[in-house]
């Protein structure tokens, strides 16, 4: 976001001329869009890229075979358009993603997108479910930790989320299913069984409760941090300095005038996190033996299956840009500066 | 299994699969453990219920095919769905299965199949000569062999061979071979209607029939009531992907899943100390080391006699395979009636090694090892250790490691390693020993011995079983003085399953006892 200059709040603010507030916010968001429909474009090239200099995916895929099956190695070249310029590839690819065509799938003949969808779907309640349990949480410790900050409690709290932060969030995993479900108590299962028949993760909740507190535990320290920094400033700011003396409760002050000063710089960190989690939950996906993409990617990269990894990318890439465009929207909206900025 | 990940080896890793997993005497006292883990009861298996199976590896490329199942997930779906002609048992001999017999002709030329009668598929169709005969064709088309059809596709005379009625099937060969039977007995060729594999609708005549599949994730399968052996105590059985081994080790713990294959040997202890039982098999999988006959310095044949005496087999099995394994005696195939085991076992001597390299010219020798991580977990650990053991005899080992082995290089490497499932001499021979277009597909030693090829090829046609493994005893006593592979041991199967389940036994041919959790009750 670029500074723009405040109007000086004792000074009337003239009614925008010449186009209403809603107008303006329609053109802001428009703006926005566009923008994010760029970044998205510029990672399709970037993908598509990077995907066809890997070198040839049939003689990789044929490996020994390449010379003596002709026949696979043709259908496989036809598929993959090889002998096209690559201009023509990458607009033949592009065309097929805004039509929704995918693909096919070289490893198996499947279409691309029959394969994934159910895997980005389960991916995205994954995420969804630990933001939901995450940022409460995040919220809570931080204010009861900036609450009583540099006391026992503050420290004691801030000791356990660096040491949370530092370990990998495959290690507490595994702690948790030793914990939880195999060495010392058998209360939730320890890895995701789905039935074949339309089933998802989510129809035996108890499968996602150790999946969603890795996740949770993963991510909640640094949202947690970063908003007991902000708390903590604020709460030194000379308007709660104010608010106290004129005798408002701490816990007002703390909600009203200090949380709501705090949650911009969360959500930022917060949008993150949530993207990160999106292409990043292989190591969760793999120790739970969840279905979802980050294992379909690595699956797919390995069996050097182009059409899969090209539209997994995209996906990933495209919920980056989507959750950060959502952040971004919040951050404005619940800024009242920079919300006049735009209607103005 | 410690397959091969990449795809360079992707056909071959299908042709050893064909050969079968892994296998093995049951080491008596394997034996007993596991039969003593076994719930300890010995009451009646009851029926009904579901077993969950966690199945090592799987991905997209998972398929139902019958005829070119990739990893262990398909080899353990194909083996309930489908049946061949013949089976392998738990001790790896021949047994009747959709055939009740296999006769060959005098001269090994024309075999005749009877087929079991009153067998239906799982649409209620009967199971006819023609099925069976159609099934073979798809697998050894000559234009497109699968797995299975390497061999079947050179020898068979598809012009001669006829279905006779409905019952008897005639298969003519072109050259006589007197172990056909054994080529129809493996789980990759098993008999489908009209030999016409539908992927949206898989239809064998396995004790369990085909409900669910997702490729990579999780199938099931139903309990085929009209089965025409003993029908399968479980209701349904869910074979579940696992790519991880932690995950499949936790879920087996939790309660999970009942049975999984390929246990990692380090986890032996924690799952006997859950209460679950350890299946160990006696298994034929070798990890070998390959010299190259025709290149310096191996084309000595005193250089390769002292690069086998270098090796310390048993170091090798402790530390590579954690002592899961048997000694190796530079011949393969173990399980094969004709395996030489009377030949001397050979042992580490370094001391001759060094007179044998002294008298050969090559005192202070420098080799290069090629290994890689896609031959198997175990090759990098046994070079390593080949390249330690070698410094005792002045011989110093680079050890080089490919990303992939398996790429244009392999077959021409001067010294490296290679992977190899069970399987009998014969064909072994042909595949590993015999030049390219004899049908040595993989003979990465460039062996190329008149006499020893034919050895093998007298034998292939005689049907006398002692005149045979007379002739392949002397093949093997020739690879045995002049061969170019270091056999050094042979991996055993461990596979493990839960505290309630019933029926399991060791089988030196695949994994999980052939995968027949028909048998099995939870």
């Amino acid at each position: 976001m670029t500074q723009v200059a405040l109007p000086d709040p004792l000074e009337e603010v003239a009614p925008p001329r010449g186009r209403s507030g809603g107008a303006a916010w329609a053109l802001w968001l428009a703006r926005r869009v566009g923008l994010a429909v760029l970044s998205l474009w510029l990672v399709s090239v970037l993908v598509f890229l990077a995907t066809v200099s890997l070198g040839d995916p049939v003689r990789a895929i044929l490996g020994r075979d390449y010379e003596s099956n002709v026949a696979r190695r043709e259908q496989l070249e036809a598929q993959l358009g090889v002998g096209d310029s690559i201009v023509t590839r990458y607009f033949d690819w592009l065309g097929g993603l805004f039509t929704g065509d995918f693909g096919t799938s070289l490893a198996n003949q499947q279409p691309v997108w029959e394969q994934i969808s159910s895997n980005v779907v389960n991916t995205l309640v994954l995420v969804l479910l630990a933001a939901l349990v995450m940022i409460p949480l995040a919220f809570g410790i931080a204010m009861i930790s900036a609450h009583y900050r540099r006391r026992r409690p503050d420290t004691v709290i801030q000791t356990i989320l660096l040491a949370l932060a530092g370990v990998p969030e495959f290690v507490t995993g595994i702690l948790l299913v030793a914990l939880f479900s195999t060495t010392v108590f058998h209360i939730f299962p320890a890895v995701t069984i789905v039935s074949p028949t339309g089933g998802h993760p989510w129809d035996d909740p108890n499968g996602m409760v150790l999946p969603v507190a890795t996740l949770v535990l993963a991510v909640t320290p640094y949202v947690s941090r970063i908003v007991r920094a902000t708390l903590l400033e604020v709460l030194d700011s000379d308007y709660v300095e104010l608010a106290r003396l004129k005798g408002i409760p701490e816990r007002v002050v703390m909600r009203k005038h200090a949380l709501l000063n705090a949650v911009v710089p969360g959500i930022q960190v917060i949008a993150l996190q949530l993207a990160w989690l999106a292409g990043g939950v292989v190591l969760v996906e793999t120790l739970f033996a969840y279905p979802g993409v980050g294992r379909q990617l690595v699956d797919s990269v390995r069996n050097h299956d182009v059409p899969m990894v090209q539209a997994l990318s995209m996906i990933i890439a495209a919920v980056y840009i989507v959750v950060n465009l959502v952040a971004d929207v919040l951050s404005i909206l619940l800024t009242p500066r920079a919300r006049t900025a735009i209607s103005s | 299994m410690n397959q091969p990940r990449q795809n360079p080896g992707f056909s071959r890793r299908q042709l050893l699969k064909y050969s079968g997993l892994g296998a093995m005497a049951v080491g008596g006292s394997g034996f007993l453990a596991a039969c003593g883990d076994d719930g300890g009861d010995g009451g009646p298996q009851s029926a009904g219920g579901t077993l969950i199976h966690g199945a090592t590896g799987g991905g997209t490329k998972d398929t139902l095919d019958p005829h070119q199942p990739v990893q262990a997930a398909d080899i353990a779906r194909c083996c309930n769905l489908y049946e061949p002609l013949l089976f392998w048992n738990n001790d790896y001999q021949l047994e009747p299965a959709l055939a009740e017999s296999v006769e060959a002709s005098n001269d090994a030329i024309t075999w005749t199949v009877t087929m079991r009668p009153d067998v239906t598929f799982h649409n209620g169709q009967p199971v006819t000569a023609n099925d069976a005969w159609l099934s073979i064709r798809r697998v050894a088309d000559p234009k497109a062999p699968l797995s299975a059809g390497g061999q079947l596709s050179q020898i068979i005379d598809f012009e001669s061979s006829k279905v006779v009625d409905d019952q008897t099937l005639e298969i003519v060969l072109n050259t006589p071979y007197a172990i056909l039977d054994s080529l129809l007995a493996e789980y990759t060729l098993g008999i489908i209607p009209g030999g016409e594999f539908d992927p949206a609708n898989p239809v064998g005549t396995g004790p369990f029939k085909y409900e669910s599949f997702q490729a990579g994730k999780t199938s099931t399968f139903k309990k085929y009531t009209d089965y025409w052996g003993d029908a399968a105590f479980l209701d349904e059985l869910v074979i579940q992907d696992f790519t991880d081994d932690n995950a499949k080790v936790n879920a087996l713990q939790a309660g999970q899943i009942q049975t999984v294959d390929n246990l990692p040997y380090n986890l032996v202890e924690t799952i006997e100390g859950a209460g679950g039982g350890v299946l160990i098999a006696e298994g034929g999988q070798w990890v070998p080391f390959t010299m190259r006959v025709d290149q310096a310095p191996f084309d000595d044949v005193r250089v390769r006699q002292a690069m086998r005496l270098i090796v310390d087999r048993q170091a090798m099995i402790d530390q590579t395979l954690s002592g899961y394994g048997s000694l190796g005696n530079d011949l393969y195939a173990p399980l094969d009636v004709a395996y030489a085991s009377d030949l001397p076992q050979r042992e580490q001597d370094i001391d001759q090694a060094k007179s044998l390299l002294a008298a050969a010219g090559q005192d202070g020798l420098q080799v290069e090892l090629f290994t890689g991580d896609d031959i198997s977990s175990v090759a990098p650990a046994a070079a390593n250790l080949f390249a330690e053991q070698a410094k005792e005899a002045g011989v110093e080992v680079k050890v080089t490691k490919k990303t992939p082995f398996y790429d244009d290089d392999y077959l021409s490497y001067t010294f490296a390693q290679d992977f190899w499932n069970t399987r009998n001499y014969i064909p072994q021979a042909v595949v590993g020993t015999f030049p390219p277009e004899q049908g040595g597909t993989y003979n990465e030693t460039h062996w190329d011995s008149a006499e020893h090829r034919d050895l093998v090829n007298a034998a292939a046609k005689e049907l006398d079983e002692a005149k045979r493994n007379d002739l392949l005893h002397q093949a093997q006593e020739i690879e045995y003085e002049e061969g170019g592979l270091i056999i050094w041991g042979f991996r055993q199967q461990v596979d493990a399953y839960g505290a309630n389940v019933q029926g399991l036994e060791p089988s030196k041919y695949l994994p999980l006892g052939n995968y027949k959790f028909s048998k099995v009750s939870v």
